[in-house]
């Protein structure tokens, strides 16, 4: 008759030095692992930053193409503010853009 | 349990270092669990085990062992490999069923007498029996009832000694 103890007997390993090999592997996977996140992450902004001088861009174009030279100035058209937020946004999207690094020149 | 409750902190706080020194502690349960279940792929499953324990080290509250905790993520993660396989096999309509699970490094009784086991009761005489955790714990890593585990237990030491008087 086998008991507990005895089966608890068979499932018991020896104790081991941890296995560095099996550590670095786990090290490496993490190192890349967050890699990709930090790329991951960028690319994510970079989409924002590209969706928001879209928009910019198209409420520029919206905006040339309410005027008329004969209409109003723009200074008291209604959406003036939101205009020149937009124009803002773009002219920031175009600086960061042609930064060096963003270009790789 | 304290220092690796700070270090699981430290871990969450996104200190790499503390994750190796967590691996260093519990890579041979980790990995003994899992080549027991999974055979082979027991590497595999340990590396993403620890990967996951990396990107939800948030979670750990530092209730209950940490070991149980991985203990917990291998669980999930064999099963959703076991998942993966049934549906590629699905797919491969035909192909040979996979080996049992086989380690040189296991006795060839305890071998066989767990081969014929379930996966569930396997799995739950790995832990109570394997890797000293009580019926709780065990359940709580298996995400059971207590008394599910229980009977699995049971089930278990009933097939094993089975096996190993016949």
């Amino acid at each position: 008759m086998i008991d507990d103890g005895k089966i608890v007997a068979l499932f018991a390993s020896p104790e081991r030095a941890p296995d560095e090999a099996f550590v670095a592997r786990i090290e490496r996977a993490v190192r890349a692992e967050s890699r990709v996140a930090a790329a991951r992450r960028t690319a994510w902004r970079r989409f924002a930053v590209e969706c928001a001088a879209s928009a910019a861009i198209l409420a520029v174009f919206d905006l040339l193409w309410r005027l008329r030279p004969d209409e109003l100035a723009l200074a008291q058209l209604p959406f003036a503010p939101a205009a020149a937020a937009a124009v803002l946004v773009l002219g920031l999207w175009f600086a960061v853009e042609m930064r060096p690094a963003a270009t790789g020149r | 349990m304290d220092q690796d409750i700070e270090l699981a902190r430290r871990v969450a706080a996104g200190d790499a270092a503390a994750l190796s020194v967590l691996v260093r502690a519990h890579e041979a349960a980790v990995r003994r669990f899992l080549r027991r279940l999974a055979g082979e792929s027991a590497d595999d499953l340990a590396q993403e085990t620890f990967l996951k324990a990396w990107r939800l080290a948030g979670h750990y509250r530092g209730e209950g062992r940490y070991r149980a905790w991985l203990m917990r993520i291998a669980w999930t993660t064999f099963l959703e490999a076991q998942r993966a396989g049934r549906r590629r096999e699905m797919r491969e309509a035909g192909a040979p069923p996979p080996p049992a699970p086989a380690h040189p490094d296991l006795r060839i009784d305890l071998e066989r007498a767990l081969a014929v086991l379930g996966e569930r009761e396997r799995a739950a005489a790995l832990l109570c029996f394997g890797e000293g955790c009580s019926h709780g714990e065990a359940a709580e890593i298996m995400e059971l009832p207590l008394g599910t585990l229980k009977s699995l237990v049971a089930r278990a030491r009933v097939g094993l000694l089975e096996t190993l008087e016949a």
